[in-house]
């Protein structure tokens, strides 16, 4: 049993030659097979090996934890197909815990629309026995959804499902089985609800992965982008008294590598003190994203169409985001030059209080568009305090570590920072890499982390070539989750600095499998 | 650990609503045969303070306690409901005095009273009477009535497999004890009924039908006809609570049929009457052939043949017995039994 991928608290794994999620009867040599006697849960047949299925829950309240039944290698959520969603939720998140990861999660006769969420909250195993009765009735699955059609039969329907499962297991390793989820729950009301239900413990307990977003109307809530509005409220900007630069976003990510950002910088960089402009960019479905958190996922990382309208949800999301940032203490005005946006977010501005200026410009790129920028800046920028290159690098670190690392940034940026954006280092503690999209651990910053109660992820004194596996964990400290950096410590000394692969129950239990992904040695 | 089933059952449950103490729950008249005539039977359920052991637990698909008094009924009221009683069996030959218990149990029905009613249906030519009890109560002693019409005790054995009683049903009922009250029964000079429960909750459709087969054809030997009861959904049961929750549904008429073609030939009398058949609360089928089955049963129940209809919803009845072995409880897709098509009308 490995597992070869996460996505949310999905898991890819091999298992005796195959892979799962897998629904039992659809895949190739797998199989329910009866019990023996009445309640008895019979036996699932995965190729030649044989996993009994624990008992039936004959009076049982499967609304009331424990949720699962359990043998040896398989809980069974009973009622998933059945129970209200918020019901399922709750089932789900206590699952692992009560689970463990090495037995696999079986949701028993639920339907296909439902199986790439439920895939995605972590279960390993369906079957196929809604499926199979669909075909009886006269209806063929395609896509997930049901279609009439007087041909279709069980057997053709159990086929039909293997291939929505073999799309599970492919979305599932490329990182896009939140796009799968979205676009089954778009017209699937249950699959929807479940969704919604789910956001909470998506956003603290999934694995963070750094796969692009092509973002969609239930993109709102995917878990990255949620995660990165609260992550604004630890963000302060590079200095105290600056101008509040509100552009577009690009559809090119990162933004300062797009024509349309290019062009603003060269506007004003003509500026005298234009190093008191801070740039924060405006998008749906992330909000505002600040100049030096750019990089960072999902800010670069993510595709929308952009339509120029902005509706009720997005005015409240913004408005919500500008909380965060709270611009009345932050500036000392604002110059808003964000196309369609503008008007919108001149007056959530002023709402707070602050003192904006309206550059006006519809096409902000054109020569007049940018002309206006220039005006409105350079008016803007009169009597503010002039920032020097080395005090915006040292505010542009701060703010970015304090919204990577939170409370254990403070360690960190006892170092010297040096470089200019996007080039910054913490001394010996830490580098900017564009793969983090922003600063990575060196061991030394690892070990900084470590002693401040940063993550730690305890292995086996060997040598340390390459990644860690995780045969060789055998603890953890701190909290962190799938795609957080760790620290990696052998025999009471930090050896590595990477960034974690598995959960850390998940790597202590698991006997195979990438633990983390090793990035830095001592 | 506490018993989860008892705590399930518990918490299904709710107090019964206030009720009048001196009129009967319900009277009705219905078809039935006495010495192989077709009569018309008068039925009764008297309000009293309901079966003891659903004061402690009950059985999970039991709603009959939101018929009780709690604080218990007295003889003078159970009098005045008895007057009632009397003035609908007028001319009735065949009688069905239920409680929401045990009629046998002194405590529930107070043997003075149950002797006067009896001696009042004897003199007013009522040949038959028809009671319910657990086993518990049937001995002589509460039998002891002096004039009275024959006497049929019906006991709700609901399966012979100690499982299903342990985990599906919440009822303390022994195979020993069971036997035991048959012939008990049979000495006091009275005739058994027995109920045996078709899917009670918890087992899957086929599951349910075997169960149902096996008990019949277990007790068969000790009683003088069975009636198989399709489990329907009373009023605050766990019953009740799976169904709303789509973790359980009534069973299909097409099973009924099946039980009573399998237990042809067990040499017992094995029928079936419904409650709430054709309805999703009751045995139901695709809503096409429900009336067509629901006709046959009580064409057989009153000596006729083996109900039948033809229906595509049979297909479908059988794909799902077909999973049988693997399903783990007793629900089915929603709007399996119509074929996913809305319902009819408009
Ligand atoms: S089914 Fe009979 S024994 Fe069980 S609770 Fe109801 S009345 Fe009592
Ligand atoms: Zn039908």
């Amino acid at each position: 049993m490995e597992p070869l991928a996460h996505e949310g608290l999905g898991r890819l794994l091999e298992l005796h030659g195959r892979r799962t999620p897998l629904a039992l009867g659809a895949d190739a040599g797998t199989k329910l097979l009866p019990g023996k006697s009445l309640g008895d849960g019979g036996v699932l047949k995965l190729g030649r090996r044989k996993l009994a299925l624990p008992s039936q829950p004959l009076g049982r309240d499967t609304a009331q934890a424990p949720f699962l039944a359990l043998s040896d290698d398989v809980a069974v959520l009973d009622g998933a197909a059945a129970h209200h969603p918020r019901q399922l939720v709750e089932m789900l998140a206590a699952a692992r815990e009560e689970a463990g990861w090495r037995r696999l999660l079986y949701a028993p006769t639920v339907e296909p629309a439902g199986m790439p969420l439920l895939a995605y909250l972590g279960v390993d195993l369906f079957d196929s026995l809604t499926a199979e009765l669909r075909g009886v009735a006269g209806f063929r699955l395609e896509q997930g959804d049901w279609i009439p059609d007087a041909k279709a039969t069980a057997a053709s329907n159990r086929k039909a499902l293997a291939g929505w499962l073999a799309r599970i297991r492919s979305a599932l390793e490329q990182g896009r089985l939140r796009e799968l989820v979205e676009r089954t729950a778009l017209h699937n009301p249950r699959v929807t609800q479940l969704l919604h239900h789910s956001r909470d413990l998506l956003a603290t307990r999934g694995a963070r992965r750094a796969t692009g977003i092509r973002a969609g109307a239930l993109s709102f809530d995917h878990p990255a982008v949620n995660e990165w509005r609260r992550r604004l409220e630890r963000f302060a900007p590079p200095a105290e008294g600056m101008v509040l630069l509100l552009l577009p976003c690009s559809a090119r990510k990162p933004y300062h590598w797009s024509n349309s950002h290019r062009r603003f910088h060269r506007t004003l960089r003509s500026l005298n003190n234009w190093l008191a402009l801070h740039v924060v960019s405006v998008t749906s479905p992330l909000g505002l994203v600040p100049r030096e958190l750019e990089m960072l996922h999902p800010a670069a990382h993510y595709d929308v169409g952009v339509t120029g309208h902005w509706d009720a949800n997005e005015r409240e999301m913004f408005g919500r985001q500008l909380e965060r940032l709270r611009p009345e203490d932050n500036y000392k005005k604002a110059v808003v030059h964000a196309g369609s946006a503008s008007g919108m977010l001149a007056e959530l501005l002023r709402e707070r209080g602050v003192e904006v200026l309206e550059t006006g410009a519809e096409r902000p790129v054109s020569g007049a568009g940018l002309g206006a920028l220039g005006k409105a800046c350079r008016t803007a920028l009169r009597g503010v305090a002039s920032l020097s290159g080395r005090d915006r690098s040292c505010g542009e670190a701060t703010g970015l570590a304090q919204v990577q690392f939170g409370k254990l940034a403070a360690p960190l940026l006892t170092a010297p920072v040096q470089g200019r954006w996007p080039r910054l280092r913490l001394g010996e503690l830490a580098n900017f890499s564009p793969r983090i999209g922003g600063f990575a651990l060196t061991v030394r910053g690892a070990a900084t982390l470590a002693e401040a109660g940063g993550p730690v992820v305890e292995a086996t004194e060997f040598r340390l070539r390459g990644d860690l596996f995780a045969v060789g964990v055998t603890g953890t400290r701190g909290k962190f989750r799938n795609g957080d950096q760790v620290a990696v410590e052998q025999g009471g000394e930090i050896t590595a600095a990477g960034v974690a692969r598995m959960a850390p129950s998940e790597m202590v239990a698991m006997e195979r499998g990438l633990a983390v992904e090793v990035r830095n040695r001592g | 650990m506490a018993d989860v089933f008892a705590e399930f059952v518990n918490g299904a449950k709710q107090e019964p609503p206030a009720h009048p103490l001196d009129q009967p729950v319900a009277t009705w008249t219905e078809r039935e045969v006495l010495d192989g005539a077709e009569v018309e039977a008068g039925v009764a359920i008297l309000r009293t303070r309901g079966c003891y052991w659903s004061i402690r637990e009950g059985c999970a698909m039991c709603g009959y306690f939101n018929d009780t008094v709690p604080g218990g009924v007295s003889t003078e009221a159970l009098l005045a409901q008895w007057a009632q009683v009397m003035r609908h069996l007028d001319g009735k030959r065949y009688a069905k005095i239920y409680t929401s218990g045990s009629f046998l149990d002194p405590t529930e029905v107070p043997l003075d009273f149950a002797a006067q009613a009896m001696a009042e249906m004897h003199a007013a030519g009522v040949e038959k009477v028809l009671v319910e009890s657990l086993p518990e109560f049937v001995h002589a002693r509460h039998m002891d009535y002096g004039a009275a019409p024959a006497l049929e005790v019906a006991i709700g054995l609901e399966s012979a497999t100690p499982l299903v009683l342990d985990k599906c049903v919440n009822k303390r009922l022994k195979w020993d004890g069971f036997t035991r009250s048959c012939a008990n029964a049979r000495d006091a000079g009275a005739s058994v009924k027995a109920y045996v429960l078709l899917k009670p909750p918890f087992l899957n459709e086929a599951q349910a039908i075997d169960d149902a087969v096996a008990s019949v054809e277990r007790a068969a030997p000790h009683v003088d006809k069975v009636s198989i009861n399709p489990v329907n959904v009373q009023r605050h049961t766990v019953v009740e609570r799976l169904w709303k929750r789509g973790e359980w549904s009534a069973p299909w008429l097409w099973s009924v049929a099946e039980v009573l073609r399998r237990t042809a030939d067990c040499g017992v009398r094995v029928y079936s009457d419904p409650t709430g058949g054709g309805t999703q609360r009751g045995a139901h089928n695709c809503g096409t052939c429900d009336r067509t089955l629901l006709d046959g049963l009580t064409a057989h129940r009153l000596g006729g043949g083996m109900p039948a209809a033809a229906c595509d919803c049979r297909g479908r009845w059988k794909a799902l017995l077909a999973q049988g072995g693997v399903r783990r409880d007793g629900a089915e897709p929603h709007g399996y039994r119509r074929g996913f098509r809305a319902g009819r009308g408009f």
